[in-house]
């Protein structure tokens, strides 16, 4: 399994460095992603100083991934396009993206150079996994997983795919990404004129959602909002190794978490227990959690939204009584196509509350009075009135067969 | 001559809705069935109620399109099959889909065409050259594309190209919002969103200024009726009316303004239209936050932000919508708001100017006078020349009686 974190600037490499140097960790586990303010979501780093780093690691011969994750429409894009094709791309073990765009443009014009594809947002089923990944073939080098997958999902795709997974396993939860700046508006002109270069932070709070301190950055990329709770998995590591995962991700960029770096190291080679450094979870800005890790219910509210009983089953459903006029009558749209009313029918008429009566038909009318024999769509005749139905019930025939 | 214009796709969130829609104008339609699209809480179409609305848009020679456009989990997969034998059957124009996973299920399964969400956030020509390689023939752009760019990715990849011209956005790239999942365990790539982005927030912006209260991530609404022109010059296939769970007011408005400005420039090869003031006072109608053109000409920025408590204060409310005409005796009307004799309603025809007239009367479906029609119920105002089945009748809201 391998170790994946993040440099921001030669500071940070270097600390990556000395600990591959003093053995802490093997070059070859470790994995080093690193960018530039004009293609990565949140980093500040110039050109010139991603390409400081690549010099530098001349020496270290650190493995670096090149990350260009963010999302952009055609005319950011193409920039974007040049930029990265004028990068030393050679000296990358693989690029990071998660744009369609950006990865068919890798595929088509850098054959040779490995792709880890970030599929984060969505992609929760094996057949797209699978599907990406055949995409892909031999210049797949990993598939980076969505936070929302349970264990049982990642345990079950590392089994079946061919293909390296990741997980990130400490950092923030992204939650919303807007290219639109979001920030900007609410502050100081004055201040509005750095926002190019630098990120924007603030943190936000609503009184309609239970939650509060949503960390908030704006940058030239829009806007992201992350989840109150950091993700922490840092007590599953081995479990993880044990399901096959192939790289795990510590998001040390923010809140000064970068200081955790070799406690991580020491916990991921098993030098130290997770008990021996909960400061890491204690001492941590917000609270952690393990997401969806253990399970994903998200889908579990939606079957109660609706009432299922005004909702159409059958084929032989007739319509809908639109009005209940008490000790008059009761309105009927007939609703279906298929069916023709007639007297001598057989009705099943079930209420919103889900009581059923029956009705045998024997006179009705239109809404002028006049008797009628029969009735089609889209007529609204009129019957005798039932105690108990309302409007919104749903009248069905009685399939004589079935009797 | 007549010239070319755009196919106006219309949402339908109900079987009603979708003859709204196709009555008041819309080329075609799109609709959810009960799963795997992400509109849980519409009304949503049953198997019965598909066949009936993918028969009604084909008679009037409107397209459908299912919405499939959830990102699934495996087990929800499982079912998919099932339902694309229905969509094969019913001859549905094409799937909306967004999820890799679900096109290749659609591809095993049936021979669908296969239109991309604008769920995936398809932003460039590269990416739409990779949706294209996988096997859709249609994409639904991102809302954050301009036209401009939106002309450049239809000719450099022969796709179809769909854009929003109307609704409400989201303030995020589409499918890249998962407040809900994580603050209500509701899967907003499921259609469970909470809407999170419209509430009021204070933002701490951590010492440097005071916290500031705003409703920072709430995005205007989009209009594109000014750039009608500019959707035609660059050959947009198809332009989308966003608001599956809206009104049957809503649909019949947008449906009805945008095809009449449509047929306009097809017969006149222009906007020239003294109607146009009509047509954008009538989008004024309707419920909606203040509009944006959004990303339509020039990427959206700040004033593209509704910083603002969402309200319902409407100028216009509706009446009801019309049952039945019984020429020459009465109109049947479903009551959707209160009213008197007396008052001064409109009828909203399927196409051109509304038709003014005041009720002299109201009474029961058993011709009993009510002084006041109430809410839900059905009632009967005197015959009105001209009124059709389905026409919805609205009136000014200082005059609603609520
Ligand atoms: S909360 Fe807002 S931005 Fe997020 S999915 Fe819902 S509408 Fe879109």
């Amino acid at each position: 399994m391998k170790f994946v974190t993040y440099a921001e600037n030669t500071t940070q490499l270097k600390e990556l460095a000395i600990l591959v140097e003093t053995k802490k960790i093997d070059a070859n586990v470790l994995e080093v992603i690193v960018g530039t303010a004009a293609i990565s979501r949140y980093s500040e780093n110039t050109v010139a100083g991603l390409e400081e780093m690549i010099a530098l690691n001349q020496k270290f011969k650190l493995p670096l991934v090149l990350e260009w994750d963010v999302l952009q429409q055609e005319s950011l894009f193409q920039k974007n396009a040049e930029l990265v094709s004028r990068l030393p791309l050679h000296e990358f073990k693989a690029i990071r993206i998660q744009d369609p765009g950006a990865l068919n443009l890798v595929k088509e014009k850098f054959p040779w150079l490995k792709v880890q594809l970030i599929l984060e947002n969505g992609n929760h089923n094996y057949t797209g996994l699978s599907r990406w990944s055949d995409f892909l073939g031999e210049q797949l080098d990993r598939l980076v997983l969505s936070n929302e997958l349970s264990r049982e999902h990642l345990s079950n795709y590392a089994k079946e795919l061919k293909t390296e997974l990741e997980v990130l396993v400490f950092g923030r939860i992204l939650l919303f990404y807007s290219p639109r700046l979001l920030l900007s508006p609410l502050k100081k002109e004055a201040v509005q004129k750095d926002i190019l270069d630098k990120n924007v932070e603030a943190y936000g709070t609503s009184e309609e959602s239970p939650h509060a301190g949503f960390p908030l950055i704006e940058n030239r990329h829009g806007t992201f909002m992350f989840n109150v709770k950091d993700l922490y998995l840092l007590d599953h590591l081995d479990e993880l190794r044990s399901l096959n995962i192939g790289a795990v991700r510590f998001d040390l960029r923010f809140d000064d978490s970068f200081g955790h770096l070799e406690n991580c190291i020491d916990l991921f080679e098993g030098r130290i227990k997770h008990e021996d450094v909960l400061e890491i979870k204690t001492e941590h800005p917000r609270p952690m959690i393990k997401g969806f890790y253990n399970i994903n219910k998200t889908d579990v509210l939606f079957t109660k939204l609706k009432n299922k009983r005004i909702q159409r089953q059958d084929n032989n459903y007739v319509g809908e009584i639109v009005d209940v006029e008490r000790d008059q009558q009761m309105a009927l749209l007939i609703k279906s196509k298929h069916l023709t009313l007639k007297s001598g029918d057989e009705l099943q008429l079930i209420t919103p509350e889900g009581k059923t009566k029956t009705l045998g038909l024997k006179i009705f009318s239109d809404t002028s009075g006049a008797g009628l024999s029969h009735a089609t769509t889209n007529e609204v005749v009129l019957l005798p009135f039932m105690s108990g139905v309302v409007a919104k019930t749903q009248v069905y025939l009685v399939n004589k067969d079935m009797q | 001559m007549k010239n070319w214009t755009p196919e106006l796709l219309s949402p339908a969130g109900s079987l009603e809705k979708l003859k709204v829609a196709v009555l008041y104008g819309a080329d075609a339609v799109y609709l959810g069935g009960q799963k795997f699209g992400l509109r849980q809480a519409s009304d949503n179409f049953t198997a019965q109620e598909l066949r009936e609305g993918v028969e009604f848009a084909h008679e009037r020679g409107s397209h459908v399109y299912v919405v499939l456009n959830s990102f699934l989990h495996d087990k929800d997969l499982e079912e998919l099959p099932e339902f694309l034998t229905l969509l094969s059957e019913l001859k549905v124009d094409a799937v909306i889909v967004s999820d890799l996973g679900v096109i290749t299920e659609i591809q095993k399964h049936s021979n669908l065409v296969i239109h991309l969400s604008t769920q995936a956030s398809c932003l460039n020509v590269e990416s739409a050259k990779l949706w294209k390689k996988m096997g859709v023939t249609r994409i639904v752009l991102g809302r954050e594309v301009t036209i401009k760019e939106a002309k450049k990715i239809k000719e450099e990849t022969g796709l179809e190209i769909e854009m929003f011209v109307h609704g409400s956005m989201c303030m995020a790239f589409s499918g890249n919002c998962v407040i809900s999942n994580y603050t209500q365990g509701r899967d907003s790539n499921r259609g469970g969103c909470a809407h999170s982005c419209r509430f009021e927030y204070s933002i701490d912006m951590q010492n440097e200024e005071e916290a500031k209260k705003a409703y920072f991530m709430s995005s205007k609404d989009l209009e594109g009726i000014r750039m009608l022109t500019e959707f035609i010059e660059a050959g947009i296939d198809s332009l989308k009316v966003e608001g599956r769970n809206k009104s049957h007011y809503y649909a019949a408005t947008v449906s009805k303004v945008y095809s009449e400005a449509l047929a306009h420039y097809k017969e006149h090869g222009n906007f020239l239209s003294d109607d146009l003031i009509r047509w954008e006072e009538e989008l004024r109608k309707i419920s909606h936050r203040d509009y944006t053109t959004g990303s339509l000409d020039e990427y959206a920025d700040e004033s593209s932000i509704y910083n603002q408590r969402e309200s319902d204060d409407n100028e216009y409310v509706v009446t009801g919508v019309i049952l039945e005409v019984k020429e020459n005796e009465h109109i049947l009307l479903e009551v959707r708001s209160a009213f008197v004799p007396g008052d001064a309603l409109e009828i909203m025809p399927f196409s051109g100017k509304t038709l003014s007239h005041v009720a002299s009367s109201i009474k029961t479906i058993s011709n009993i006078a009510v002084p006041k029609s109430k809410p839900g119920s059905v009632v009967k105002v005197p015959y009105i020349a001209g009124a059709e089945r389905f026409n919805i009748i609205r009136r000014k809201l200082a005059e609603a009686h609520v």
